[in-house]
């Protein structure tokens, strides 16, 4: 078994996927990293030209804001929950303020959080179907499966070590997306900002913080917070596309058919998000890093436990019937 | 070279960051399952004030209702021009027979400094001080205002905008207690009238309800009106056809959830 | 019995409710090469994928060294090396590449064995190129050895000769003759060229409509029973054999013909030599392969 997984692993580095996957990464990660920045500078500038003064000042703005909270941290009529959450603001500004951060300067951690929240979705899946399309389909197109189907293994073993390779390439695709978006950003940013404080674990919901939950806690542990969150949906994709790839017959229609399916989804999700199917789509549950940032439901009540469960019965059921399918299929070409 | 070298590399790492990556995710589970619980109760907090406030409303009593504030308070988008202060009091009448009347001083436009300076001016003091119930709607303008377009100074613009805000909503709350220490305020919260659109501008618009609450807080005699869950679900029904303001059903929507805090 | 590496009984294929395989049975012996005959589109690589597990059969049992394709799929592949249709490899990889991946997926290939079977196919200076760079004759060299690497008992091969020239035509009929004389590996081969079948097979399958019209040694197959003599003068030996042997011979020209029992054919020369006959010439005409093919399959129109 070990062998067939290292062959297939072998099949993905060989077919040169990996540097096409790294070359589309580069472009967009530089191109928005390039862009945030001279925006970022824009703004500096067009904030000193407006507001007159010298320097754009952070610090001040800052130890405004910081000074506000400690006094309504001592009123005494706050309740106890909300003062703790104000407790956990004034540490995080006592923060920026002792070491000198301007907390709004993007920063290398800044970025490859946002990257990993907005490419999930679409483009971090898109990177995921380049990889995974033509795991089978490739092979039936190619006609190679037949040297393969014709060796003394059960079909099964063959797909079992196609999908194990899947997810060990899917684990290392993740990995290298969180690296370039660290290495290009901070390329530019020239800050890499990884033990800044971050408050997590809170909901905003019409204004009401749950305090009990959130805790500050260095954005290290908040970027590998969230990219758990990719992988997870990574290898839920990749289970999907494992699916489209046993079904068809070539990964041009397998790519095809996975990016109609995302991106249908989204309209679906956008245009009808008051019927209830709709958030049992995995497209609408794949946004799983808003849960971790506190932000808006878009399908009433959905939550992560539940999204997780709907993504993981999507991906089971995928990988149940692509083994079927597998088992069951004539090799006619 | 591959036997040796890559493969070795590869699966090595995938186990180790398979791991890490499996850690993590349980940790997210974990920190967002208290999550699951905060908006399990963000849900019932339309309920809790239900029973508080009602406390603090002094049943009897013949005297008026005050709606203070921007375009919201004066009602515009409202086909039948009654606004939130007599939408609210027909759902009173329902109940009871009251004859209390609605003094709208509100000012399609107003941003909460422009209320503040108009509140220093005395000159609805007396209109304040016989209020039994003061319903205040502001801020909407002010962070309208913003230039939502451009995202790194937005968090800039949007910090210094929201500190003044919060100045002013704070000003404006203990010069209307000192002029009336027993009437009732309800602090309309803001709705997203963008979501469709913008669904990204969500964060700061609740960051700015949070702090609404938060100020609003720190009375009992304040009452938050949430309107963001009410109005995110039913754009399509309760907004006007300007998009922005909202229409009668809105503007209906807005008073039965007042009349629910309050009573 | 012992001896039979693969038994086909009753085989039948059903595609897109078409009956495509209409119940073929054969059997093929240790060391025995066995040619695979048919027109286009009579059912050859139909059924040889079946054979080798690729497509399941709609009624039939296949046993290869005993074990059935079906119930013991692992058992019985390990004694198959095979060719469908074509030698498709990985072309992003070398062709060595290729070996080590399929030989790592049987039990107990060496590094000696990859060699070995490069070496016998005559690809040593080639074998670390791209597949993609291969003419069509190298590829198949590969396709060959690739299905030699685990030492099968029984190898399939599907129109193997595929473009080949005519000296990698004759080689590889001398690799397929020493693999069966040497290592007792059975083959089954179909092919185009009947010249070819005609030179390597022991046996012959005729498949035309997805059935087997005839099955049978080359030998049988081939000898038709017709005698040809050239001698000084047909028409008294005609009549001679009119009356001794009591045939009926025809003239044609010089020639003389007869069908005959190839047992009494030496009694009837002895008799013409004792006869006083002048004898230039006696030959026991065969039919080419060919001939039999068409006449076999003559109504066919795919
Ligand atoms: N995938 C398929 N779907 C439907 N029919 C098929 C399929 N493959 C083969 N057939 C049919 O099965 C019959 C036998 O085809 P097969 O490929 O076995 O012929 P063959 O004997 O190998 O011919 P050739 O000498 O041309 O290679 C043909 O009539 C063909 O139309
Ligand atoms: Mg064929």
């Amino acid at each position: 078994m070990i062998a067939l997984i290292r062959n297939e692993v072998m099949k993905m580095l060989w077919k040169k996927k990996m540097p096409l996957i790294l070359g589309l990464l580069l472009i967009f990660v530089s191109l928005l990293s390039y862009g945030q920045n001279y925006a970022y500078e824009r703004n500096i500038e067009q904030f000193e030209a407006e507001s007159g003064t010298a320097a754009f000042n952070w610090e001040g703005l800052t130890t405004q804001r910081l000074s506000e909270l400690e006094e309504r941290s001592q009123n005494e009529f706050i309740p106890e929950e909300v003062r703790a959450s104000i407790d956990r603001e004034i540490e995080q500004l006592n923060y920026f303020i002792e070491n000198d951060i301007n907390p709004v300067t993007p920063t290398a951690a800044k970025f490859n959080v946002s990257f990993a929240e907005q490419g999930i979705i679409l483009f971090i899946p898109l990177l995921i179907a380049i990889l995974a399309a033509d795991l089978v389909s490739n092979e039936f197109s190619r006609k190679t499966i037949k040297i393969l189907l014709t060796r003394a293994v059960p079909r099964w073993k063959i797909l079992l070590s196609k999908y194990i390779a899947l997810l060990i390439m899917t684990t290392l695709l993740v990995f290298i997306i969180g690296l370039t978006t660290t290495l290009v950003s901070y390329l530019f940013f020239q800050e890499w900002g990884f033990s800044e404080p971050i408050v997590t674990g809170f909901t905003l919901f019409e204004g009401t913080l749950n305090s009990d939950s959130t805790i500050l806690i260095p954005r290290y542990q908040y970027t590998l917070l969230i990219y758990s969150l990719v992988w997870f949906v990574s290898i839920i994709v990749a289970s999907i596309t494992l699916l489209i790839s046993v079904i068809v017959d070539t990964s041009a229609s397998a790519i095809g058919i996975l990016m109609a399916a995302l991106i249908g989804g989204q309209f679906l999700q956008f245009f009808l998000s008051d019927w209830e199917l709709v958030k049992y789509f995995f497209v609408t549950n794949l946004d799983l890093t808003r849960y971790l940032t506190g932000s808006y439901q878009p399908v009433e009540g959905m939550s992560l436990n539940f999204s997780i469960t709907i993504l993981s019965v999507w991906a089971i059921g995928s990988i149940a019937i692509s083994f079927i399918v597998f088992n069951r299929r004539d090799v006619l070409v | 070279m591959y036997k040796k070298i890559i493969w070795p590399l590869v699966i090595g790492s995938a186990f180790v960051l398979s791991l890490l990556f499996v850690s993590g995710f349980i940790v997210s589970i974990v920190i967002s399952g208290n999550d699951d619980t905060a908006q399990t109760e963000t849900e019932m907090d339309m309920e809790i004030p239900e029973s508080e406030p009602a406390e603090d409303m002094p049943p009897d009593g013949a005297s008026d209702i005050l709606v203070l504030g921007d375009s919201i308070g004066f009602g515009v988008g409202d086909e039948e021009n009654l606004g939130i202060g007599e939408r609210y009091l027909n759902l009173l009448d329902d109940d009871s027979e009251t004859g209390k009347t609605v003094t709208n001083i509100s000012v399609p436009g107003f941003e909460s400094s422009q209320l503040a300076s108009l509140i220093e001016s005395d000159e609805y003091s007396a209109s304040i001080s016989s209020a039994e119930l003061i319903i205040l709607s502001i801020g909407g303008n002010d962070l309208n205002n913003l230039n939502l377009e451009d995202t790194a100074t937005l968090t800039l613009a949007f910090d210094e905008t929201l500190n003044i805000y919060k100045e002013n909503l704070t000003f404006i709350l203990s010069e209307i207690r000192s002029i009336n220490p027993d009437a009732q305020l309800a602090i309309i919260g803001l709705y997203n009238p963008y979501s469709d659109d913008a669904p990204q501008n969500a964060p700061f618009l609740l960051e700015w309800n949070h702090e609404t609450r938060l100020i609003v807080n720190s009375d009992v005699g304040f009452a938050y009106i949430p309107t963001y869950e009410l109005f995110d679900y039913h754009l399509d029904e309760y907004l006007s056809p300007d998009d922005f303001h909202p229409n009668g059903t809105g503007y209906q929507a807005i008073a039965e959830i007042l009349f629910r805090i309050l009573n | 019995m012992d001896t039979s590496v693969l038994k086909v009984s009753d085989l039948q294929k059903e595609i897109q409710k078409k009956l495509i395989i209409k119940g073929v049975s054969f059997d093929i012996r240790a060391g025995e090469i066995v040619g695979f005959l048919g027109p286009n589109g009579s059912g050859k690589t139909t059924t040889l994928r079946m054979l080798v597990g690729l497509s399941k059969p709609t009624a039939g049992n296949i046993e290869i060294c005993g074990h059935s394709l079906k119930k013991e799929f692992v058992k019985a592949m390990a004694n198959v090396g095979c060719i469908i249709e074509g030698p498709d490899l990985y072309d992003y990889m070398s062709g060595y590449r290729n070996l080590e991946l399929l030989g790592s997926m049987s039990k107990g290939v060496t590094k000696k064995d990859i060699d070995e079977a490069v070496a016998l196919v005559g690809m040593e200076n080639r074998i670390h190129d791209k597949v993609a760079v291969y003419s069509m004759g190298m590829k198949q060299r590969i396709g060959l050895a690739q299905a030699l690497i685990h030492k099968p008992k029984l190898l399939i091969l599907d129109e193997p000769t595929n473009g080949l020239d005519p000296q990698g035509i004759h080689e590889f009929r001398e690799i397929v003759k020493n693999l069966a004389r040497e290592k007792n590996i059975s083959v089954l081969v179909s092919s185009h060229l009947i010249s070819e079948v005609q030179l390597m097979c022991d046996r012959v399958s005729i498949i035309n409509d997805g059935r087997i019209i005839r099955s049978a040694s080359i030998d049988d197959v081939l000898v038709t029973g017709e005698v040809v003599w050239i001698l000084d003068d047909p028409k008294r030996a005609q009549s001679i054999l009119r009356e001794s042997f009591d045939l009926d011979p025809s003239i044609d020209g010089c020639h003389l013909r007869a069908s005959v029992d190839s047992g009494m054919l030496s009694e009837i020369n002895k008799t013409l030599i004792a006869s006083g006959f002048d004898i230039t010439y006696v030959e026991n005409k065969k039919r080419t392969l060919e001939d039999l093919f068409l006449a076999l399959t003559e109504k066919h129109t795919i």
